[in-house]
């Protein structure tokens, strides 16, 4: 039995796809907008909540389960999307009306990319901490989730950086001193390497490591000028950078930066060799210090491959003054994340219960803080040290606990100022005065052209 | 196309019953059924869904978009004017020219030679096959942090040459220019021969033991017998895996990506990495599409230059 | 292939292929090494003990399967039509499939979500298991047309003589004939199924439906990564391709093609 085909038969599978494909381009992307959502119920529903972190479900389960003692009627599900796919899951979904009714939100390109699709949560903060309620959540919270005066998501807890690990046993097997200057660096890690044992590790093929720690070299520069810069209110060709690179450079000349620095990455490569004991040194933030305790210590030592983990006492050290100048090199940090609600939820006032729960009431705070990952935002609350098993609290208790103090009054910001543009071409910029294909002068000048080709306007 | 040499001679005059170019010429009879309902199928499904996707890129390559605000600004042919004058696009560009022929001709012979291996009597050939074909099922997502660990100053590979005396060697593999290439070029080589190898092997079971009997009575040697009898055989093979194998480097961005993230300055920016920078992180929809449009132009480019070389050289 | 009658021969071919096979092996052992180190076979027990394994492990067969035969269906369809049919334009509409396998998938994230939602798709396999499907099909297509243009015209005519139609000169010649290419194309489509993570992540909601690919998430963070855990999960991702890969290995084995030209 043979098929017969007509010419006209022929033509109308292609008809059809065409006519599917017109029919289908209709929907091209959507916008979000404020369109007003049924709203439900505020004790009762399901909330879909979508966040890079926490970075392990467990950690989210147990914030949900603590939630649930105060609001059983809630059911909330966590959906962990890696940040490296953050934005690719995100995106469409948002756009889609399917997506989710809470979600991460992390100061900087983030936010300029995902504001249109969150609610104004100006009133919401009023609701739950009254008229003054700026007062009572740290300010770097505030600042950096807020876009064209919408308040787009409700800070949770912040991270700041700026500061240096050591591995206390390294140091004082080697009778060393934290260094406080470019020349105590230098000489350390000469002592270090003359034991065969590493000095500082970084990760620096990535962008947010490299930035943090130009940023403090730029801090010991000369105070303030980071910001200034990422604001426009000076240029990258300022005299100020261009001494930041010739230090960054010097890292890696005078051996501080390990040989292969610009290959590796902060995590697993550099972090996984800090905690083996190879290095003594690694630039972290403020979320390293649940490093501290034996229980994240050890179950991070077997994270990275190493049987019957022994975990050693790790400190936090002020980044040394490597400008000379005297000055201090202050910390900064941002929001490590907010809530946002999305405007197309269809739950929302359950949504909003949640939202305010982690970021605004002393229990949510409490659990988050807690963790030792991010340092609250509601300036009344402070991690619980009493809970908290250091593994050596005799050096440690006094040095973790007065960086907490500090960071609580840090304002100057770290990524919100910075588009991506500007982020990538620090990156280009580090990379190619580290491995020597441009001087500092020609780096710093590529980086101006970056940041007004990304459509920063300078003064 | 592979041919047989037992194929008997055409007596009727042949007709080249079909427009558009190629087609083997000269072996089709004159009643051959309708083909159309056949592919209807693999058309409704691949062109149906996944033109829409093209149309899209397309038409979003004329605009200047981050993929999110509500009014996009129309730019018409801007985006393809500034990739023309993006030093990064041409340095990716160079890049992914010299991976493709490096990795090409390193797979190919591997796998060809494996191929015929396995087809030989071989102790524990079982055991041979599925290491070969092992790394073509591992995700490189969770390869990238082995190869870096690997390929690190204290890694394992510098282990090895410090001792089989080879220590002058070692070096930081990933963290200098002039050796990121080559390492993500030997990682795709690693991961990708076992394609090549199972193609060769599928394809060799067609060669007739009568013709390399035959070469062999003429008193063919065993390289003679690869060169000259299993090689031109695989013809048919070897031009789609070129076809494969150059759009897959034009697309290539996981193993660059996640082990040297295009790095150090970009010495490893392959288009398919600079798509995804572009499109994701940076959030240059417009500019991304565009690009994806040339890499589109590019690819189908090559492969019609790959298909119409071969055919030239087997009629 | 090969004519090994001497014993040197046979020492030499065995030691060429392993001096090849090595530098395969040599990531593998670092692997497998880094996939036992710390908590050795705990590292699997975890892996093994995520919240809704067996499901997603579940999910990951189910979608599989489906992409599979769907590709095997449609694939030999399309190049039994290309390869031995008549075709106005067929060249034309063998490039168009062709310009699909340029694309990269992160260009389809945006159009296919729009699609998916339009058509009632969104959070279902179908999702995932059409544009996985319509990803595939070019690509075998290529592979699978090429072997049947080999197959001799003469099977074809000489069972169209004795009455057979298409249909018929489909099912009882080129699929019989076409094992190897057939077992070469499932064993690609069931990798590129198996290991897909893009859409899964991006078109799938409801933890139910997630599948094994998403499962080295819960142990990477952005302040976190555990890599003992991700090898090992990836271990155990990659026993059921490899046994499928092995169980394929005796449809390389020369087919009838031998018998059937005499």
């Amino acid at each position: 039995m043979r098929l017969l085909m007509t010419p006209k038969a022929r033509l109308r599978p292609l008809s059809v796809l065409a006519a599917a494909a017109l029919a289908i381009s209709g929907l091209a992307a959507c916008g979000g907008s404020d369109s007003p959502s049924d709203a439900g119920s505020a004790t009762s529903g399901t909330v879909n909540w979508w966040g890079w972190t926490p970075t392990d479900t467990a950690t989210a389960q147990g914030y949900i389960a603590a939630f649930n003692k105060q609001y059983p009627d809630i059911k909330v599900n966590y959906k962990l999307v890696n940040i490296s796919d953050w934005v690719a899951a995100l995106r469409p979904a948002l756009a889609s009306g399917k997506g989710p009714d809470v979600f991460d939100m992390q100061p900087g390109a983030y936010v300029t990319q995902f504001k249109s699709f969150a609610v104004d949560q100006t009133a919401l903060a009023e609701q739950a901490l009254g008229s003054d309620w700026k007062s009572k959540v740290a300010p770097i919270g505030i600042s950096g989730l807020t876009a064209d005066g919408k308040l787009t998501a409700l800070s949770v807890g912040a991270v700041y950086a700026g500061m240096l690990w050591i591995n206390a046993d390294i140091f004082a097997k080697y009778d060393l001193r934290p260094p406080t200057t470019l020349a105590e660096w230098k000489n350390a890690c000469q002592v270090l390497q003359r034991n065969k044992v590493g000095c500082f590790v970084q990760g620096a093929a990535q962008q947010g490591f490299d930035q943090d720690t130009l940023q403090s070299i730029a801090n010991s520069v000369q105070p303030g000028l980071w910001t200034k810069v990422s604001k426009g209110e000076a240029k990258w060709t300022d005299p100020g950078i261009v001494r930041t690179l010739g230090i960054w450079k010097d890292l890696f000349d005078s051996g501080i930066m390990q040989p292969g620095a610009i290959g590796y990455q902060q995590y697993p490569d550099a972090n996984n060799d800090f905690l083996t004991g190879k290095y003594g040194m690694i630039m972290m933030g403020t979320w390293y210090t649940q490093y501290a305790t034996t229980k994240a210590m050890t179950a991070a030592l077997s994270a990275a491959g190493v049987r019957d983990a022994k975990p050693f006492p790790i400190l936090p050290v002020a980044f040394p003054d490597v400008a000379g100048a005297g000055n201090t090199s202050a910390m900064y940090g941002d929001a490590d994340f907010g809530l946002a609600i999305s405007t197309k939820s269809k739950a929302r006032a359950a949504a909003e219960t949640f939202v305010k729960w982690m970021a605004t009431s002393a229990e949510g705070q409490q659990v988050v803080a807690d963790q030792l990952n991010d340092l609250p935002a509601l300036t009344s609350v402070r991690p619980n040290f009493d809970n908290v098993e250091l593994v050596d609290p005799a050096r440690q208790k006094e040095p973790v606990q007065q960086l907490v103090t500090t960071a609580a009054g840090v304002t100057e910001p770290r990524m919100s100022l910075l588009n991506a543009d500007v982020q990538n071409g620090i990156l280009a910029a580090a990379t190619s005065v580290a491995t020597g294909k441009a001087t500092p002068e020609e780096a710093a000048k590529t980086l101006q052209q970056a940041a007004e080709a990304a459509g920063v306007t300078f003064q | 196309m592979t041919e047989t040499s037992t194929r008997p001679r055409r007596v009727l005059p042949q007709r080249s019953s079909t427009k558009g170019g190629g087609g083997h010429s000269g072996r089709r009879g004159p009643r051959r059924p309708p083909g159309l309902p056949w592919i209807l199928p693999a058309l409704v499904l691949s062109v149906g869904l996944l033109y829409y996707g093209i149309g899209y890129t397309g038409y979003i390559s004329t605009l200047d978009w981050d993929g999110i605000s509500p009014d996009p600004e129309h730019v018409g042919a801007r985006n393809y004017t500034r990739i023309f004058h993006d030093p990064v696009f041409w340095a990716a560009i160079r890049h992914t020219a010299v991976f493709f022929a490096v990795t090409f001709v390193v797979q190919t012979l591997l796998g060809l030679v494996l191929a015929v291996l396995m087809h030989s009597r071989l102790r524990l050939a079982a055991l041979y096959k599925v290491v070969i074909f092992i790394p073509v099922v591992l995700a490189p997502a969770i390869m990238a942090p082995v190869f870096r660990h690997m390929f690190a100053p204290d890694g394992e590979l510098n282990w090895v040459l410090h001792h089989i005396g080879l220590g002058s060697l070692a070096q930081p593999w990933i963290g200098q220019t002039s050796t990121a290439l080559p390492v993500i070029m030997f990682i795709t080589i690693w991961e990708w021969t076992g394609v090549t190898f199972v193609l060769y092997y599928a394809a060799m079971t067609q060669i007739e033991p009568s013709v390399l009997d035959a070469a062999r009575i003429d008193g063919a040697g065993n390289i003679r017998l690869i060169v000259s009898v299993i090689w031109p055989q695989m013809r048919g093979t070897t031009v789609a895996l070129a076809i494969l194998g150059a759009i897959g480097a034009l697309k290539t961005f996981d193993v660059p990506y996640l082990v040297t993230i295009g790095g150090p300055n970009y010495a490893t920016e392959f288009l398919g990495t600079y798509i995804y920078r572009q499109t994701i992180p940076l959030n240059h929809v417009g500019y991304g599409a565009a690009l994806s449009v040339i890499l589109l132009a590019v690819a189908l480019v090559v492969a019609l230059i790959l298909q119409f070389a071969s055919r030239e050289r087997g009629a | 292939m090969f004519e090994i009658r001497t014993r040197t021969a046979r020492v030499l071919v065995q030691l060429v292929a392993t001096i090849l096979v090595i530098p395969f092996v040599f990531p593998l052992v670092v692997m497998v090494k880094g996939a036992f180190a710390g908590e050795g076979l705990g590292n699997f027990t975890a892996v093994l003990q995520v919240p809704g394994f067996a499901r997603f492990f579940l999910n990951s067969i189910i979608i599989a399967v489906v992409v599979v035969a769907l590709v095997y269906v449609v694939t030999m369809m399309a190049a039994f039509g290309f390869a031995k049919l008549h075709i106005r334009f067929r060249e034309i509409y063998f490039w168009l499939l062709l310009a699909c396998l340029t694309l990269p998938e992160v260009v389809l994230l945006a159009p296919l979500f729009a699609t998916d939602i339009r058509l009632g798709l969104y959070d279902t396999y179908w999702a995932v298991v059409l544009p996985l499907a319509a990803l595939q099909v070019p690509f075998a297509i290529l592979l699978t047309r090429n072997f049947i243009n080999s197959l001799p015209d003469e099977l074809f005519e000489a069972a169209r003589v004795d009455g057979a139609n298409s249909f018929r000169g489909f099912i009882y010649l080129v699929v019989p004939l076409t094992r190897p290419i057939a077992a070469a194309v499932v064993i690609f489509t069931l990798v590129a199924a198996w290991n897909n993570y893009l859409f899964p992540l991006v078109f799938l909601q409801s933890p139910d439906l997630q599948t094994i690919t998403l499962v080295p998430q819960y142990f990477v963070g952005q302040f976190s990564n555990d890599q003992t855990k991700i090898l090992a999960s990836a271990v155990i991702t990659a026993i059921p391709e490899v046994v499928a890969y092995l169980s394929l290995q005796r449809l390389f084995e020369r087919g009838l093609s031998a018998g059937a030209i005499k």
